[in-house]
């Protein structure tokens, strides 16, 4: 029996047209193959369906398949699992640089077995220049962008003064993907030589024999410095200097902003030093990289069909767009192997992501795989040890600054100089180590900052996204030092925090103001009115009485969520039978979007979704909309948006994809339900304060009988061909792009910059024109971000000074979430947010260098990442017993029922509010991550 | 000289030349059954968990097929994840982690059904005193790797269960 699956990539063809050299490339998002087919009752008793309740979900939308062992993920696919595609599949397997001190020359596979020898073997001399060196796009913040494209402009100038301070390589950076024999390579891991083999046996045998001992395939010798030298910096790097009211990031004029930045801090300095008085707190914490450890290691499929020029992908992404345009550009060029036409992409269900599969190098690695085998499908699929030895990476850092507060509690100023370890490529670092940058005021109105942030080009494993997005490093150095001048003045941690606190109406260290209610007062005091906090001297003495050294630890964070400007698609369909359809560009990497998108639409259309397609990034070409401003006139051209589509995180679906799918469905609603049932009911006009959906059926309240159930409503809009579908594109900086469309419904405000309708005659959906648009400003893309998800975490831990071994006993979590729309998933955030702090904080340790996981020996057995045991799992807290509470504020009376990202959140503040708690048992400050026992013991002088 | 043993209940047999390919790429690549995850490759993990009854001894054990070899399955009887669900219901266990939201990714999933199908088997068996119930909880499943979740709804969907279990009440 087949039955269709409620999750998916696209169901449908819908494609997006990318510019490029030899004319325009059609890219196609696929459906998942086969998803659904196992034997089962059928779509309607699974997933969000289950819940008969419009905006409740009983189950995860995608839980079915994921439980029943079906394939979603890319892993799972071979070329004979895909409709069309050859039998016959090549396998690849990458050889990586063991060194950044001499020149790769060459393999030697001479003392390869036979069966052992690969079918082809291509080294970097091969490849095109683009191929080697493609033009990748990281467009992940509008306002880096920006200030990307300044810098260039100042480059000039710049280097007539002697001084660049930064590199860019010619458009966004990067090295080549596979080493020029005769270079050294540009860091460690770097692709040395692509081995291909035409059979799984022969794939195997290589592997068993090169795996561990690739040292001996390898030749090494003198040669030339290609690119620049290790310890240059990305660009750009983030300065935010903030001088009372007088002077910010935001306030100043772009262009002269970094020429006034010296004055300004000589004023802080100077105005710092006037004041004896200030009590000052330096500090300085380290941090190693950590691995995302996503728990499918990357795996994807590749076929590139010479004859039509058409590539078909098999990815697991968070960043299906961005992927896409990076592979597109590998090709771009007059002496590419192959001109591509065509890119047909299935998107399959990451198997975890964290950021860390979010313009991951695998795709391209993989697409360029696919240009060597003779027409053959490639599956590139990683095991554990290569995972760890390229997978991006959360930054190693280092942090030190100075905190400064009078001796009424208040903080005068920040000072902090943030440095990232960018490892090779270039990737999301410099936004990483912005965001940190915006960070490092913490959560508190501070009225002077000098903040620094840069990531360093180094041997190491590349840096990217990560979970909180440079949020941790920051936070604990904050964090940490605010607890070293709470204990040095003798003031409580509390309430040192409780003094400073940012609300709203304050402004950021970037001088944007707060324009949304934080409400981290209420926060706090409920935190400290909590057991865990309020009991803690008492709680101390009871592990104390048990022989246990105990101590509390307190931190808070402001995680931003969100970029400086972010673009969003979404259509939601009636279909035939009366089912609703969500399709997104969001992709769920666990986090639960599709749910929440499954669900949100609910209220307004009377059912929740019967399916939702993730990946559909190709959506937004058919929305009519443009990024081009050729003419600068912004808003006042009908067709312009600041962005398209970015990235998918998981911090974006709380407010930015349900804030899209909802406006999208308000407008199918009112656009053509309520149309259609005026028609049924013979009315001229249907105002929607007029019905109300009542157990799926449309009624009216003044009005009794007469209900309509979603097929009628089908029927009638398919027999008179009123819309049965609508496209949203909504944009968010500060404040939501709106405008007016004219729907058969009657004139819609919307708080959407786009609007489409899909006719049920079929075809490409029709672009309705936008009137009367209003959209956000310019000048808040200074801001750098608009939005937060505050969060207060108390951690309580027993310490074992004989062996230095750290419990977390118990952990509290005060969150700001916003309106929560399925609140299993909210928490299962939480408590996996709780999970990865810990782990970060306590277990994962990964050196540097050869030494670390470059090496390509690392694994499990070495990188030890939070169990169970490491992890209180009973949910709420009672004495005595290990647990976790997570507290949610009830939203605002009369605040919109908007959700806010909080995938980041709760993470952000738990490793300082361990060392604080470290401290608070053992009167030790544990400044470097992650605190393992031997450096606890260390600190306590045993 | 052949290697025999069932998988969901199909019978195969192998030359035993085959006997040092593991068990996981023989479910992968010639079944073409991939709901049993690979993820460390290295036995740490467990998300590759299968079920594995050997004679004489009647009671299946969990294995971590990524490092087992079909070699010293000669014999054996093999569950997956397919074989859990009954005609496309699932069962307990998976009915109770999509219950509770237990997983996200879902990638450990499959492992995490496996072994506590197998703990609950083991109490309604040899029931132990109901205080013992955490403990026995987290030998069971203590050791999988979940990266998403925290563990903590994993355990809060077993524990009730496993107290029907404990008191025969499971299947």
């Amino acid at each position: 029996m087949t039955s269709q699956s409620p999750v998916g990539g696209a169901r449908f063809t819908r494609r997006k047209f990318l510019k490029a050299t030899g004319g325009a490339v059609a890219c196609t998002v696929m459906s998942i193959p086969g998803l659904g087919r196992a034997a089962r009752p059928g779509a309607a008793d699974i997933g969000t369906n289950a819940s008969s309740v419009p905006g409740v979900a009983s189950q995860r939308i995608d839980g079915m398949a994921k439980v029943m062992g079906e394939k979603v993920y890319a892993r799972d696919f071979n070329a004979r699992d895909m409709p069309g595609w050859p039998q016959q599949q090549w396998h690849a397997m990458y050889l990586r640089a063991l060194t950044t001190e001499q020149a790769f020359e060459g393999l030697d596979l001479g003392t390869l077995a036979p069966q052992a020898r690969p079918t082809r073997v291509v080294l970097g001399n091969e490849l095109s220049g683009t191929l080697r060196a493609p033009k990748l796009l990281f467009n992940r913040d509008l306002m880096l962008q920006e200030r990307i494209a300044q810098e260039r402009a100042r480059a000039p100038r710049a280097k007539s003064e002697g001084s660049v301070g930064s590199f860019d390589l010619p458009s966004d950076m990067t090295f080549d993907l596979i080493v020029l024999p005769g270079n050294v390579p540009n860091y460690l891991g770097q692709a040395v030589a692509l081995l291909l083999f035409d059979n799984l046996a022969g794939f195997r045998a290589a592997k068993l024999a090169i795996e561990f001992n690739d040292a001996a395939y390898q030749v090494y010798g003198s040669g030339k410095e290609d690119g620049p030298p290790l310890g240059s910096a990305f660009s750009p790097q983030t300065t935010y200097v903030k001088y009372g009211d007088d002077f910010s990031y935001a306030k100043a004029d772009p262009d002269t902003y970094m020429d006034q930045v010296p004055a300004y801090q000589d004023k802080i300095r100077t105005t710092l030093a006037s004041d004896p008085a200030l009590i000052r707190q330096p500090f300085q914490t380290d941090m190693q990289a950590m691995d995302p450890m996503f728990m499918e290691p990357e795996a994807g499929l590749v076929w590139i069909e010479t004859d039509t020029g058409t590539m078909n992908i098999v990815l697991g992404t968070q960043s299906p767009d961005g992927d896409i345009s990076n592979i597109l550009s590998m090709y771009d060029s007059a002496d590419a192997p192959i001109h591509l036409k065509a890119v047909n992409l299935t998107s399959c269900y990451p198997g975890g992501g964290f950021g860390g599969r979010d313009g991951s190098p695998f795709s391209l690695m993989l697409a360029l795989a696919g240009t060597y085998s003779n027409g053959s499908p490639v599956r590139l699929a990683y095991d554990r040890f290569e995972q760890f030895r390229v997978g991006l990476k959360r930054h190693g850092a280092k942090l030190s600054g100075e905190l400064a507060a009078d001796s009424n509690m208040k903080l005068q100023a920040v000072q902090m100089t943030l440095t990232f370890d960018g490892g090779g490529e270039r990737n999301l670092s410099p936004y990483v180590a912005s965001l940190g940058a915006l960070c490092a005021g913490g959560s508190y109105a501070i009225p002077m900052a000098d903040i620094y942030a840069e990531a360093l080009h180094t041997e190491n494993v590349t840096g990217g996204s990560q979970r909180g997005f440079g949020g941790p490093q920051a936070f604990f150095a904050f964090e940490t030092a605010l607890d070293d001048l709470a204990a040095a003045r003798g003031w409580d941690p509390a309430e040192l925090r409780a003094a400073n606190l940012l609300e709203e109406g304050g402004t950021t260290v970037v001088g944007g103001p707060v324009e949304q209610s934080l409400r981290l007062g209420e926060m706090l005091k409920f935190a400290q009115r909590q057991p865990l906090w309020n009991d803690r001297d008492a709680i101390r003495q009871d592990y104390a009485a048990r022989g246990l050294i105990y101590g509390t630890g307190i931190a808070i964070s402001l995680q931003a969520y969100g970029t400086s400007g972010d673009g969003m698609v979404a259509s939601v369909l009636l279909e035939r039978d009366g089912s609703l359809t969500v399709q997104s560009d969001a992709v769920d990497m666990g986090n639960g979007s599709a749910t929440t998108l499954g669900v949100t639409i609910g209220p307004i259309l009377g059912a929740n979704a019967a399916r939702v397609d993730m990946g559909c990034y190709t959506l937004f070409d058919q929305t009519g909309l443009t990024t081009q401003d050729p003419d600068g006139v912004r808003w006042a051209n009908p067709n312009w948006t600041a962005k398209s589509v970015g990235s998918s995180s998981a911090c974006l679906t709380g407010l930015h994809q349900v804030h899209t799918v909802q406006q999208t469905a308000n407008a199918l609603f009112q656009g053509s339900i309520l149309a259609a049932a005026a028609q049924i009911w013979g009315v001229a006009s249907l105002p929607p304060s007029d019905v109300v959906w009542r157990d799926g059926t449309l009624g009216r309240r003044s009005v009794g009988g007469g209900e309509l159930s979603l097929q009628t409503l089908a029927d009638e809009i398919y027999a008179s061909g009123l819309p049965n579908g609508a496209l949203g594109h909504a944009y968010f900086q500060n404040s939501w792009a709106a405008a007016d469309f004219p729907t058969p419904g009657g004139l819609l405000p919307l708080q959407l910059d786009g609007l489409s309708f899909y006719q049920p005659s079929g075809g490409n959906p029709v672009q309705v024109p936008r009137q009367g648009t209003v959209g956000p400003d310019k000048a808040s893309s200074r801001y750098a971000r608009y939005v937060w998800a505050p969060c207060i975490n108390v951690v309580g831990l027993t310490v074992n000074t004989s062996t230095g071994a750290v419990q977390i006993e118990n952990v509290l979590s005060v969150l700001n979430a916003g309106h929560i729309h399925v609140p299993q998933l909210v928490s299962g955030q939480s408590q996996g947010g709780v999970a990865m702090a810990i782990s970060y904080t306590l277990l994962e340790d990964m050196p540097t260098g050869m030494a670390g996981p470059a090496d390509g020996m690392w694994n499990l057995n070495r990188y030890h990442v939070a169990r169970a045991q490491d992890v209180p799992v009973l949910d709420g807290y009672e004495p005595g017993q290990r647990g976790q509470q997570l507290f949610t504020l009830e939203p605002s009376q009369g605040s919109a029922p908007v959700g806010r990202g909080i995938a980041e959140a709760v993470m952000c503040s738990i490793p300082p509010a361990i060392s604080n708690a470290l401290r608070d048992a053992t009167g030790k400050r544990f400044t470097s991550l992650p605190i393992t026992p031997a450096k606890i013991l260390e600190g306590l002088g045993q | 000289m052949t290697l025999s043993f069932t998988v969901n209940g199909a019978a195969f047999q192998l030359d035993d030349s085959r006997s040092d390919e593991r068990l996981i790429d023989f479910l992968h690549e010639d079944l073409n059954l991939t709901g049993t995850k690979f993820c460390c490759g290295i036995g740490v993990c467990r998300a590759c968990t299968v079920q594995v009854s050997k004679p004489p001894n009647p009671t299946p054990s969990p294995v971590i097929s990524c490092s087992t070899t079909l070699g010293t399955l000669d014999g054996s009887d093999i569950s997956t994840i397919e074989s859990v669900a009954n005609d496309g219901v699932p069962d307990a266990v998976q009915k109770a982690f999509l219950d509770n939201f237990s997983f996200q990714c879902g990638y450990c999933t499959p492992g995490f059904v496996m072994a506590a199908r197998m703990f609950l088997d083991g109490l309604r068996a040899q029931p132990i005193p109901q205080d013992q119930i955490d403990s026995a909880m987290m030998e069971a499943i203590g050791s999988h790797i979940c990266r998403c979740t925290g563990y903590v709804r994993y355990f809060e969907a077993l524990k009730p269960l496993a107290i029907a279990a404990n008191a025969g009440d499971w299947k």
